[in-house]
């Protein structure tokens, strides 16, 4: 046990000393642009957090205030459009920077061994980007932010029905309604939930800074690995886009009418088509099991290359995945979902897709078992040297 | 003065000397006094609550709400005329008012069959209904799913364009219920199960109001328990 126990501290302590939060170490391959996504998305988190600051000076975390404010912000204060433009589009941009770094990772297999602290921190850092998101754009007070706050919230309560088949606990708590409390403050959506959310919005976003600093005091790298050329153009970016598309106010929260149709924010929606295929309770384990997916690929990967073609099976997962985000994506905005139609063809392809990419994976391993015994005199002459 | 060299005075002299006497005299009065002054506070000592047992099983506060009138019966005349409400329920909270108001919209709806009230849950609250089968039936218009508003929708037609492309089967070509958020589709008029869930994720048809018909007014009284409002 013991023995156990040192293995694993000696394993963190080396992916620890490895650890590349914002592709900080990849100095050398700066020119290239996948490269640049850790230092952009260490930038537009500095950006989104000073912005939100500024926009906490103005912002009213009441029901009754908070839409108000808003207003107050976008239309009296003096070049409030920009503060909160700036503030809206630099978290796009770090949820985009995390989400190309997250496939540029996996395909790149760069969350194999030394890699594998990176990347469950890269996926628990989209993680909790979305959830800062969302209890971001509850802080609105708008009729986006209101159902998705409501419906988000009730996803948990369904938890109830798993935790009412373990014997003892599940028939004295309601776990999953307790969670929903905890976030509600209360039975319903009121001042309680937002004070709460506007606590984990600010929270996450300032604690996960902190920690980031200490990082780079104790490793003593250099916090921006970016040159000059490109802040400057994704400062006016940022800019220019406030500037042209305001970032978007909607209408007030209504709680007695839902607007048709609704959407989430961009990163939600694949989600959300999701959410509208299967039964309540899989809409929050899917993505819960999803999440254990990603946190735990490197261990679940055992194949030996790095290239995407030398590791079939996780590179079609890989795929479909993203083929996922994007059509679900597409099916939502043209407010499409038959629940007779779909999900049993999502399903099917799914199934299908898997299988074969199983079959290719086992036939890749066989050739390569069969390569291997011929190319074995190769490192003995590279010994005579 | 008298501790100076570490013996209290009461020990070095047992008997009771004048000067005792008169410090017992005035320093009595003055203790009692300061005790009954701070005795009220004695009770903050004693819990005025029950110790907070961990495992019992929680129990959520019941909400209740004041009876409303959802419509007149001259307002639901014909088939499918229908009106939309508000009733308030109020949870117990901690809050300075001490309850927190969350309303929960409702439709009243004429059908044009009768059929059989889904009012199972009423006789759990104590109440009895005057009636078990009317052509007039109350739903929470709270979607079961994950609670958004959903809406009563007079075409079949509509809800086949705006609400992701379900198509009815004939029988059931009449007005529906849908659900702006996940497209959940229900059926009111369906003798079995009112509210029957025809199409989309939710698990259960919407939960329904217990009412009674005082003269001419749909009086609304309960909402079936359940589910986040």
């Amino acid at each position: 046990m013991a023995r156990v126990w040192d293995n694993l501290r000696e394993w963190y302590r080396d992916r620890r000393s490895r650890l590349d939060l914002f592709d900080e170490t990849m100095v050398t391959r700066q020119a290239n642009p996948f490269y640049l996504l850790g230092p952009m998305l260490y930038y537009f988190w500095l950006v989104t957090v000073v912005s939100g600051i500024l926009l906490m000076f103005w912002y009213e975390p009441t029901p009754e205030g908070a839409y108000n404010s808003i207003l107050h912000i976008q239309h009296a204060v003096p070049l409030g459009w920009l503060i909160r433009g700036v503030h809206k589009y630099a978290a796009d941009g770090v949820i985009l920077c995390i989400i190309l770094r997250i496939y540029r990772m996996y395909f790149l297999g760069e969350y194999k061994r030394p890699g594998e602290l990176s990347w469950m921190w890269g996926f628990a850092g989209l993680v909790l980007a979305m959830i800062s998101g969302i209890t971001g754009y509850l802080l609105i007070w708008n009729q986006r932010a209101f159902w998705a706050a409501k419906t988000v919230l009730t996803v948990p309560v369904y938890f109830d029905e798993l935790t009412a088949k373990i014997p003892v606990i599940g028939e004295r708590f309601n776990v999953g309604s307790m969670i929903a409390y905890l976030f509600l403050g209360g039975p319903a959506i009121g001042a309680a939930t937002l004070t709460r959310f506007y606590a984990l919005h600010f929270g996450i976003s300032l604690v996960l800074l902190i920690l980031i600093e200490v990082f780079y005091y104790r490793t003593r790298r250099q916090r921006l690995n970016m040159s000059l050329f490109p802040i400057l153009v994704f400062s006016a970016m940022l800019v220019y886009i406030s500037w042209a598309l305001p970032a978007e106010l909607g209408r007030r929260a209504d709680p007695n009418r839902t607007p048709l149709p609704i959407l989430s924010d961009w990163y939600f929606l694949a989600l959300y088509q999701y959410v509208k295929y299967t039964p309540p309770l899989w809409a929050g384990l899917g993505p819960g099991l999803l999440i254990g997916f990603g946190m735990l690929v490197p261990f679940l990967d055992r194949s030996k290359g790095r290239r995407p073609l030398e590791r079939p099976f996780f590179f079609v997962v890989g795929l479909l995945a993203l083929a996922y985000f994007l059509i679900f994506t597409a099916l939502i905005l043209f407010n499409i979902a038959v629940i007779e139609r779909e999900p049993p063809l999502v399903l099917l392809v799914t199934t299908v897709v898997l299988s074969l990419a199983f079959v290719w994976e086992i036939r890749y391993r066989r050739r390569q078992a069969r390569t291997v015994p011929q190319a074995a005199p190769a490192p003995a002459r590279a010994a005579a040297h | 003065m008298y501790a100076r060299d570490g013996v209290l005075p009461m020990t070095r002299d047992r008997t009771l000397d004048r000067r005792g006497f008169l410090r017992a005299a005035a320093t009595l009065p003055l203790v009692g006094g300061l005790v009954a002054f701070a005795s009220p506070l004695l009770r903050f000592l004693k819990p005025n609550v029950e110790p907070f047992d961990v495992l019992q099983p929680t129990r959520h506060d019941p909400p209740a709400g004041e009876p409303v009138v959802a419509a007149t019966l001259a307002e639901l005349q014909k088939p499918w005329d229908f009106k939309y409400f508000v009733y308030t329920q109020k949870y117990p909270q901690y809050t300075p008012e001490g309850f927190l108001s969350a309303s929960v919209p409702g439709v009243a709806i004429r059908l044009p069959t009768k059929i059989r009230m889904p009012w199972d849950w009423v006789r759990a609250t104590g109440e009895t209904p005057q009636f078990t089968e009317s052509e007039i039936i109350v739903f929470s218009r709270i979607c079961p799913h994950l609670g958004c508003i959903y809406n009563f929708v007079g075409d079949w037609r509509e809800i086949t364009a705006g609400y992701g492309g379900y198509v009815p089967p004939r029988e059931r070509q009449h007005a529906l219920m849908g659900c702006p958020c996940h497209l959940s589709i229900y059926d009111p008029a369906d003798p079995e199960q009112p509210g029957r869930v025809l199409s989309g994720p939710a698990p259960r048809p919407p939960r329904t109001f217990f009412y009674t018909i005082e003269g001419d007014r749909v009086l609304v009284r309960r909402v079936e328990p359940g589910g986040i409002a």
